[in-house]
């Protein structure tokens, strides 16, 4: 219908092209071959035993949409109609009564009993309590129902579709024999707080022995050091004592000698002090002798004369002028005598000259 | 879930890092054994054990009557790491025992375990430095050590190594410091010394200063920390809050004064006032050398004089009930009232 509507629009505006181009079908058999692409198709079937054309009546059939968009009035009333059924479907079921699901491996299947007159109790009638079908078999076997409608039965027969096949259930054979049972009450088998009891001294007792070897060898090194410190500390007092004390004696008697030297030289100075004075004390008691001596000695020697006594006149004048006499008078014979040398000189020479001329 | 038959599964080893222990008196000469072993895995798990055996005093005295040490000393040369992590733990749980330290310097462990010195894992050094600090703890490793020469390695040392580490080495200096103390000042110690006094660990200061006390008992000590100008630190040192630290800074005042250079600088930095609080400290150790180092700053007149203001202070140190301070304390009085 579609098509032909589009068709008919497409008339009037003038220019015609088709869809698809009517072409004679061909037929088609039953079985197809594997189909060659460049082969034409030859025979051309019977249409009106063609299964591919559609046959009764056309205005309630399912029409594919022609093009791929559903025209959107179309859409709308096929989604108005699926949800009125939808609704239907809902009330319908809310209404009906259901059987229980089926148990694993059976299936439910509709049962149309037969019962009494007019009154044909179907599954889908309103009542309210599920009937089971094997019960309400059973009792309508012997019952026939008065009607004028003949009754039919309609069979058909399809088969269901595939259902997945429901996992096999587990195979748990029958039982056979006696049950027999049997448990371990508490307390039975071993009492744990005794027996443990062994177990945990071990532990806890190695653990602590070894905590004990490890605790006693720190304590015992800690002791050996204790006792290193406390020695050291006396060693250090008594070292330092004994080095203090020996440079203090060091100093006192680096003092002591330098006040020892100094003594000695004061000594010695002092000694020659008294050197000095002894001396001096000696010569002056000597010397104090000696001076009237001196002047008594002088004075016998006739140093000490009285000058007028002398005779002044005659230390001064006279004598200087008697020795002058006396020198000129000596002189004078000097010359004399020299005078003389020379005349007998002169004398000798003569008369020797004379030997001499008269030895010759 | 528990089910009453016990699994076919057995662990026929419950802790597969160690060997196991044969019963009775085999389990020792075959750990022993063992250490001699060609594959690693052998020896590393025969060690495992023995390093947990060794704890034990018997066990360690029959290991080392077995000859363990030479085999110790073998392994400590070892090129596994973990062998030789290993064979030190068990040299320094050794070193606990009495019969452990007395072994350790017959056989001469001390020259093969320096030589790790230089390792270059670091838990082996580690391990290493601790042993040596146990051995040094007693008077004749101390010497021992000394005599081996040790000391100026041990110096170098110092500054390598971390925090925990360089308190170990430290301490280990200041005991073998306490015997003889001349080849450490001539292996240029205090430079490196006085950086760690500055050092933010507190265990650090104060084996720094206790080798600093160790430093100052012979006299080239005292005259060198004089001149290095050390002792206002020293005095800064006397407000730390550790009390070992303080302890030991007083100790070092108190022996560097005794020359009278040493005494003019303690003067000088201030070292009265800090001691005089010290004095009423708890600690027996601060209390006793703060008084000890009051006495020896007190020969100095000018000292003399600013203490006998603070008579009455010593006084009540009298009734101390431990005996070092009632002397030390009758010992500075005596001193501070002295007349010439």
């Amino acid at each position: 219908m579609a098509t032909e509507l589009q068709a008919q629009h497409q008339t009037q505006s003038g220019v015609y092209t088709f869809s698809s181009r009517p072409r004679a079908v061909p037929s088609r058999p039953k079985y197809r071959p594997a189909p060659l692409p460049n082969e034409e198709q030859s025979s051309y079937g019977n249409i009106m035993y063609d299964r591919r054309v559609v046959r009764g009546n056309t205005y309630a059939q399912h029409i594919l949409p022609s093009s791929p968009q559903p025209d959107p009035a179309e859409f709308l009333r096929q989604q108005e109609a699926r949800r009125r059924a939808v609704v239907r479907k809902r009330l319908k079921v809310q209404f009906r009564s259901k059987t229980p699901d089926p148990l694993e491996g059976r299936m439910n299947t509709e049962v149309q009993t037969g019962a009494k007159e007019m009154y044909k109790p179907k599954q889908r009638c309103a009542c309210s309590r599920p009937m089971t079908e094997a019960l309400v078999s059973l009792s309508e076997m012997y019952l026939e129902e008065l009607s004028d409608r003949v009754e039919d039965v309609s069979v058909e027969c399809q088969t269901d579709l595939f259902l997945d096949k429901p996992a096999t259930p587990l195979f748990i054979p029958a039982k056979s024999g006696q049950d027999a049972a049997t448990q371990i009450e508490e307390g039975e088998l071993f009492d744990f707080d005794m027996e443990v009891q062994p177990m945990l001294q071990v532990l806890v007792g190695k653990t602590i022995e070894q905590a004990l070897l490890e605790v006693m060898e720190e304590e015992e090194l800690a002791n050996l050091r204790a006792q290193q410190q406390a020695f050291k500390e006396i060693r250090d007092a008594e070292l330092v004592e004994v080095q203090r004390l020996e440079e203090r004696e060091r100093r006192l008697r680096v003092e002591k000698e330098k006040r020892i030297m100094q003594q000695k030289a004061v000594l010695e100075k002092e000694k020659e002090t008294a050197d000095k004075i002894a001396a001096r004390v000696f010569a002056q008691q000597y010397l104090s002798d000696l001076l009237p001596s001196v002047y008594s000695n002088l004075k016998d020697c006739g140093y000490f004369y009285d000058p007028v006594q002398r005779g002044e006149y005659l230390e001064t004048g006279f004598l200087p002028w008697l020795m002058e006499e006396v020198c000129s008078a000596l002189e004078k014979r000097c010359v004399a005598r020299t005078l003389l040398d020379t005349l007998i000189q002169d004398v000798t020479n003569q008369r020797y000259e004379d030997f001499q001329t008269m030895k010759e | 879930m528990a089910s009453p038959q016990a699994s076919e599964n057995r662990s026929p080893r419950m802790d597969p890092t160690q060997a196991p222990l044969a019963f009775g008196t085999w389990a020792l000469p075959k750990l022993l054994f063992e250490l001699r072993d060609a594959e690693l895995r052998v020896r590393q798990r025969a060690l495992a054990t023995l390093c947990d055996l060794v704890h034990d005093h018997e066990r360690a005295y029959e290991a080392i009557h077995g000859g363990c040490m030479e085999k110790l000393k073998v392994l400590l040369q070892d090129e596994d790491s973990f062998v030789r992590i290993k064979t030190t733990e068990v040299l320094y749980v050794l070193a606990s025992h009495s019969t452990g330290r007395e072994a350790l310097l017959r056989y001469d462990i001390v020259s093969p375990l320096a030589n790790l010195l230089e390792d270059p894992e670091i838990s082996c050094r580690k391990n290493m430095h601790q042993t040596l600090k146990r051995i040094a703890e007693f008077p004749l490793g101390a010497v021992f050590m000394v005599n081996k020469g040790l000391v100026p390695r041990l110096v170098q040392k110092v500054s390598d190594e971390e925090d925990d580490t360089r308190a170990v080495i430290l301490s280990t200096l200041s005991y073998c410091l306490n015997v003889n103390a001349l080849p450490a000042l001539e292996s240029d110690l205090i430079p490196v010394l006085r950086d760690q006094l500055s050092h933010p660990c507190s265990a650090t200061r104060q084996a720094a200063v206790s080798a600093f006390m160790g430093i100052s008992i012979p006299e080239e000590g005292k005259m060198k920390i004089c001149e290095e100008g050390l002792l206002p630190i020293f005095v800064k040192l006397l407000s730390d809050e550790d009390q070992g630290v303080v302890a030991n800074a007083a100790g070092t005042i108190m022996n560097t004064a005794v020359i009278t250079t040493g005494k003019f600088k303690a003067l000088e930095a201030g070292a009265i006032d800090p001691l005089l609080e010290l004095v009423l400290s708890d600690n027996t150790a601060v209390c006793a050398n703060a008084l000890r180092a009051l006495t020896v700053l007190a020969e100095v007149p000018s000292a003399r004089a600013q203490l006998l203001e603070h008579l009455a202070l010593l006084k009540t140190r009298l009734t101390h009930p431990a005996t070092i301070i009632q002397r030390a304390a009758s010992t500075a009085i005596e001193v501070i009232s002295w007349k010439p």
